[in-house]
């Protein structure tokens, strides 16, 4: 018997092949390395300062104390030992590559579109590239972050992923959208 | 060209005309009418049948404050009762019917209550209909239903889409009259986020009906001017359509969009109403001024209309409200009235000041009336002719409308909605605004600045006032010069006396001068109580028109001033808001998050049929082809899982990892049971107490390395428990040096039971899993052939040999197909949550259907698990409280049924034999039950006073909802393997 | 409709993103305290009108629990802290 596991994604079978990209458009990443950091009791300045985002892996806010780890380099199998080793004592890191999912909306009406489920004020002056903030979307948490002027990622649950995409393709009823997986 | 319809002027373009129907009559009008407006415009004057007499009403306002103008716009699933025919915009295609008629508009037989109408006084409803009081259900109410009532609405399901949003802004400007717009502007110029909502299709509010020339140009052309700089304005948004409905906690505002109410043909792609709740730092109030009816005989009869509504109808629909129009007034509005009709060559019957003496000057060849009034009205479907008084001499003086005017009341209901009470301003007659803090200011004539220039000046400073109190500079405007401005003075006149026939202040709920006058003589004066007691100011309306006058008329009756009697409370909404807007997107699927297992698709491919529980979607038995009911799939499950072997899923258990140096100390205070000695590589089951003693969770604790933890909680309680412990950690205990994490969705868990459990699991996994070197309660990462990571615990909630399996929930598809395949020649089967439950019942293991809150450890039989040397845990202290230790408290017993024939179900109360139905003789109660495959019969667990004495008794199972009793014998929980044989094999 | 919250975290977020628990003025009493202590602990809580300090959890955002002090009739808001920087202050 040979044992070679496929992963399966928690929207496969759920979003289907698109003819082409719409004016705003909603890209599921199928493997994304991912980790939760906590930082050790009284040990936040000394993780923070290990964390400071570069082009390994980018850090996002997720509680005091608290960040949500992802990274395009370093494989999901990997990233959390590769941070363990990195923090040292200073943190408990906890592979969550297969306990989220990891979207990006992009368009000229992506604030806008979230605008319908997100109280957050997504004004880039007041929501800037770069901020990210755990939100609810709904009856749903998330983790937000703007990435640029009108895109966001957002970080939701695995077992929630597809009530949110089901959602977002709501919230964008008036807003041209087009949902794909991310060809990386 | 139709009969109202004048042959120029207004705002409504004419070479685009719109079809319509009202009542089934085909009609036209124009674009930019209002619903009333056409209707005006063709002669439909009468609208529908008022709430309690059925007298004939028609339009009497321009705006949302309209008493009597409803109708029902749409049909079947889209209808939509109690449309304001005059905020409705005309459209193409528009169905409109008038509601609260029977059999027809015209003919009503509900008008017999106007000549039955003493029986009908104030409050009818709780004097006439005492007796018999049976007669209520059958006859009162059902007949009140028919005769009463504002239109009614539909079954089906609404077939619209409806949507939600959340905006934010430095400012909110509601309305886009003088006051607004310029508000707007100087936000706008100064670089604030600015929101502007307007509740009319067009932006202007008085500018749309005004004349007087503003910077030289008609007042409507300056205003178009101004929102076109607006909209170019990319820090500004402009909300047309849009009613701001409620002020709520911390400066938001909830209002809605009405997007595609002025469409016959819908686009699917949007919504038809959109509710917004915005978020301002500060909000400008430019809500205008209402202007108030006159209280005189006959003052309802269709035609009747105030001032303001005939000058808006004349100037911005083209629409003269009759050929021949009385004008009675209390105030120089009136008189302004008289110059927009007579400039459009509308004959001016006569014009009636109750005042003895003013300084207005009536239009040339018009017949002024001063110190006069109106005591009564003529006419059936239309007004004919008023009854004119002055100084006791009557004079009938025939027309086809009036337009009355009896002062201005500024719209302030938003400022009051937060409990703040309106002040009673002397020099204006009239209820201010109260002081609402920073946040919220009103302007112009909302704040009593009813002058076209006060207006602009009033807005502008305002919005300066806000500009600079963010910290920018506020860039100001130059008000444009304004041409001759009417004098907004009054003088209040609350009820006109000697009216002849029902003078109505309410015109709403019928409501009228003498209902008000019982009310105070049966001491129901005071202003709530009055409400109440003759329905004044309730319903669609709220007393938006009426309320004013009654406080007036109170006042008068009470011999006290209008500030004595106060207003009724203020609540949102200002105007009605539909529950598909409240709702938004939470409807259908969307109404709550479906949250899928990992093993979804594997159970979908092995033919699950899925069971809501909770948010989940769980997978609930197994068909195979053959099988009928559920009770053969789950009966097969659960011989073949103690034959053979089965999987099931169970990723959806909340699954924490916990971290630190205390993490031990932290769930050994969070567990009842002790923690600290659990050693590494090994599971413990874990029972968690509230902090009065009763249990509130159980689920595993597991030991992965020193200071590193794996617990599990129960699918329904993941979250709370979470929460606890997080309660725990940051506030009852925050010197503990513990992390921890909840990492429900990274794992897919599974488990495998049953006799061949191991073999099958061995065939999976690479490291040894004997008996010798994984006994019972290991718990610890092991790798999958094929290299792939995983935990294993050998936690059994069957009774049966058992493992839990997690994998990343990615594989876990994959996994649970190659234990499958693995498992094939085993005889495997998947099993649902009906298998589960059965089995851990037949083994006597509790679920949350025992530990309901009202139970103990020592209820249910987990006494001995108590670490009671522990120093402390939640819970501990009130465990040993007096009531928690007695001995007739009710403790888990198995049942098993005497009679083959019958079963047994939860929720049964337990009796002796030959024992009544009571409470004193209740036993206790059943808390689970199934059919037990295994025992050939069925099985319950329950909880008996002093159970665990009572093994052997015969006892009464009372189920009082299908009446039915049944013989069952008290016994051991533990309905299989007592010995834990095979657990342990 | 909504009322706003400021998290010390996370910023103003509405309502629907807290679960609230009530009175955080209750201490947990030392496990040997007095049987009234402990009644009074998990039994009793008074009612007042006005300024009040409760427990909240932004359950939707950092899953910090908080302490709200604010007004019980007009919702006023006056401070939101960290409980766990509340509690080094009582101590």
């Amino acid at each position: 018997m040979a044992y070679d596991y496929q992963a399966v994604h928690a929207l496969d079978g759920m979003i289907g092949a698109i003819a082409e990209r719409r004016a705003n458009h909603l890209s599921v990443h199928r493997t994304m390395a991912i980790a939760m950091v906590l930082a050790g009791p009284g040990q936040t300045a000394e993780a923070a300062g290990i964390l400071v985002s570069n082009g390994e892996f980018e850090a996002r806010f997720s509680g005091p104390g608290e960040w949500l780890v992802l990274s395009q380099v370093h494989a999901p199998e990997t990233l959390a030992a590769e941070l363990s080793v990195r923090l040292g004592g200073f943190a408990f890191v906890v592979d969550q590559s297969h306990g989220r999912v990891v979207l990006t909306l992009s368009g000229p009406d992506a604030a806008r579109i979230l605008a319908n489920g997100i109280a957050v004020d997504l004004h880039a002056d007041a929501f800037p590239v770069g901020r990210a903030a755990n939100v609810l979307c709904n009856h749903l948490s998330l983790n937000l972050v703007r990435t640029g002027d009108q895109s966001f990622d957002l970080v939701v649950m695995r077992s929630f992923a597809g009530a949110l995409v089901d959602d977002l393709k709501v919230m964008a009823r008036s807003h041209d959208l087009s949902v794909d997986f991310a060809t990386r | 060209m139709s009969a109202f319809r004048l042959a120029s002027g207004g705002l409504v373009d004419r070479s685009h005309t719109l079809r319509f129907t009202f009542d089934g009559a085909s009609l036209t009008g124009h674009a930019g009418d209002t619903l009333a407006s056409a209707l005006l415009a063709n002669d439909r004057l009468l609208l529908g049948r008022s709430f309690k007499y059925h007298r004939p009403r028609g339009i009497m306002t321009a705006g949302p404050s309209e008493p009597n103008g409803l109708v029902t716009v749409g049909s079947g699933a889209r209808r939509d009762p109690n449309t304001k025919a005059t905020v409705a915009e005309l459209y193409d295609g528009l169905e409109a019917r008038s509601q609260n008629r029977w059999p027809s508009l015209a003919y009503d037989i509900g008008a017999v209550n106007n000549l039955m109408s003493r029986f009908l006084s104030a409050g009818f409803y709780y004097k006439t209909f005492m007796w018999p009081a049976a007669f209520w259900e059958k006859v009162y109410e059902p007949l009140i239903r028919r005769a009463a009532g504002l239109g009614r609405t539909d079954l089906p399901r609404d077939p619209d889409a409806y949507e939600k949003s959340w905006a934010h802004c430095d400012l909110l400007v509601v309305g886009a009259g003088p006051a607004g717009l310029a508000a707007a502007l100087v936000a706008a110029r100064s670089g604030l986020r600015v929101i502007l909502a307007e509740q009319d299709f067009v932006l202007g509010g008085a500018l749309l009906s005004e004349t007087a020339p503003v910077g030289g140009e008609p007042p409507y052309v300056f205003a178009r001017r101004v929102v076109e700089e607006l909209q170019n304005s990319p820090n500004v948004t402009l909300m047309p359509r849009t009613t701001v409905f409620g002020w709520y906690d911390d400066n938001v505002f909830g209002a809605l969009e009405r997007v595609q109410k002025d469409v016959a043909a819908l686009d699917a792609a949007k919504p038809v109403e959109r509710l917004w709740r915005i978020v301002a730092k500060h909000a400008i109030l430019a809500t205008g001024a209402e202007e108030r009816p006159l209280v005189f005989g006959g003052n309802d009869r269709p035609g009747i209309m105030t001032a303001s509504a005939v000058s808006t109808y004349a100037n911005r629909f083209g629409v003269a409200a009759g050929k021949s129009v009385a004008i009675f007034t209390n105030g120089s509005s009136g008189y302004r009235t008289a110059q927009d009709l007579a400039a459009r060559g509308v004959e001016i019957a006569v014009l009636i000041d109750s005042r003895a003496a003013s300084g207005d000057v009536a239009p040339d060849g018009v017949r002024l009336v001063r110190g006069g009034s109106i005591v009564d009205t003529k006419g059936r479907q239309r007004v004919r002719a008023v009854v004119a008084d002055r100084g006791g001499f009557e004079e009938l003086i025939g027309c086809d409308a009036v337009a009355m005017s009896g002062g201005w009341s500024p719209v302030i209901h938003l400022a009051c909605q937060r409990g703040g009470k309106p002040v009673w301003s002397e020099a204006l007659q009239a209820f201010m605004a109260p002081e609402a803090g920073p946040a919220l200011v009103t302007a112009g004539a909302a704040a009593g600045h009813y002058r076209l220039s006060e207006c602009f000046d009033d807005g502008a400073r305002k919005a300066s006032a806000i500009v600079e109190a963010i910290g920018r500079q506020a860039v100001g405007i130059e008000r444009p010069v304004i041409g001759e401005e009417t004098d907004p003075s009054f003088t209040a006149l609350w009820h006109v006396p000697g009216a002849k026939s029902k003078a109505f202040v309410d015109f709403q709920n019928d409501v009228h001068t003498g209902d008000l006058g019982l009310a105070v003589r049966e001491g129901f004066g005071h202003v709530e109580h009055a409400k109440r007691y003759t329905t004044g100011g309730m319903a669609t309306d709220q007393g938006k028109l009426g309320n004013i006058n009654a406080i007036g008329i109170l006042a008068g009756m009470r011999g006290v001033s209008p500030a004595e009697v106060g207003t009724t409370t203020f609540r949102p909404f200002y105007t009605p808001v539909s529950f598909g807007a409240l709702a938004g997107t939470s409807v259908d699927g969307h109404a709550m998050p479906i949250r899928r297992s990992p093993l979804h698709g594997w159970a979908a491919r092995n033919g699950a049929v899925f069971i809501d529980a909770g948010l989940w979607y769980r997978s609930s038995w197994f068909p195979k082809a053959g099988e009928k009911t559920w009770r053969e799939s789950v009966d097969r499950e659960v011989r073949t899982v103690r034959e053979n072997a089965g999987l099931c899923d169970v990723s959806t258990l909340g699954k924490i990892e916990v971290f630190g140096p205390d993490a031990a100390e932290f769930l050994s205070r969070l567990y009842c049971n002790p923690v600290l000695k659990l050693p590494v590589g090994k599971a413990r089951y874990g029972l968690m107490l509230r902090e009065d003693g009763m249990v509130y969770d159980d689920g595993t604790v597991s030991r992965l390395g020193e200071d590193h933890f794996f617990v599990t909680t129960t699918t329904a309680l993941a979250g709370g428990v979470l929460s606890h412990m997080e309660f725990a950690a940051q506030v009852l205990w925050p010197d503990l040096r513990v992390r921890f994490l909840s990492v429900s969705d990274q794992w897919a868990q599974m488990s495998i039971a049953g006799p061949k459990a191991r073999a099958i699991l061995q065939a999976v996994v690479e490291d040894d899993i004997s008996n010798a070197a994984f006994p019972f309660l290991a718990a610890r990462a092991v790798r999958l052939k094929g290299n792939l990571k995983a935990r294993l615990f050998r936690i059994s909630f069957s009774g049966e040999l058992a493992y839990e399996l997690a994998v990343p929930a990615g594989y876990g598809e994959a996994v649970a197909d190659a234990l499958m395949r693995a498992g094939a020649p085993h005889g495997i089967c998947a099993y649902g949550v009906e298998t589960l439950n059965v089995l851990r019942l037949e083994k006597g293991h509790v679920t949350h259907a025992e530990l309901d809150g009202r139970v103990t450890p020592d209820d249910a039989g987990l006494g001995r698990m108590m670490g009671t040397s522990k120093p402390d845990f939640i819970g501990k202290r009130l465990s040993a409280r007096f009531g928690l230790t007695a001995a007739d408290r009710a403790q888990l017993v198995g049942l098993k049924v005497l009679e083959p024939e019958k079963d047994i179900r939860a929720g049964a109360h337990l009796l002796k034999d030959g024992a009544k139905p009571s409470t004193l003789n209740d036993q206790g109660w059943v808390s689970s039950a199934c059919f037990s495959p295994t025992l050939g019969g069925h099985i319950a667990l329950a909880f008996l006073k002093s159970g665990r004495e009572r093994y052997g008794e015969k006892i009464v199972v009372w189920d009082q909802l299908r009446g039915v009793e049944t013989f069952a014998e008290v016994c051991d929980p533990v309905f299989v393997d007592r010995e834990n044989t095979k657990l342990m094999a | 409709m909504a009322s706003l919250i400021s998290c010390p975290h996370c910023g103003t977020r509405p309502k629907e993103e807290f679960f609230i628990r009530g009175d955080a003025n209750p201490v947990r009493p030392a496990p040997m305290a007095t049987d009234e202590a402990w009644n009074d602990y998990v039994h009793l809580r008074v009612n007042p009108r006005g300024r009040i300090r409760e427990h909240w959890q932004h359950v939707a955002g950092c899953r910090r629990w908080l302490v709200v002090e604010r007004d019980n009739f007009t919702h006023e808001v006056f401070a939101v802290t960290d409980a766990a920087k509340a509690g080094e202050g009582a101590r």
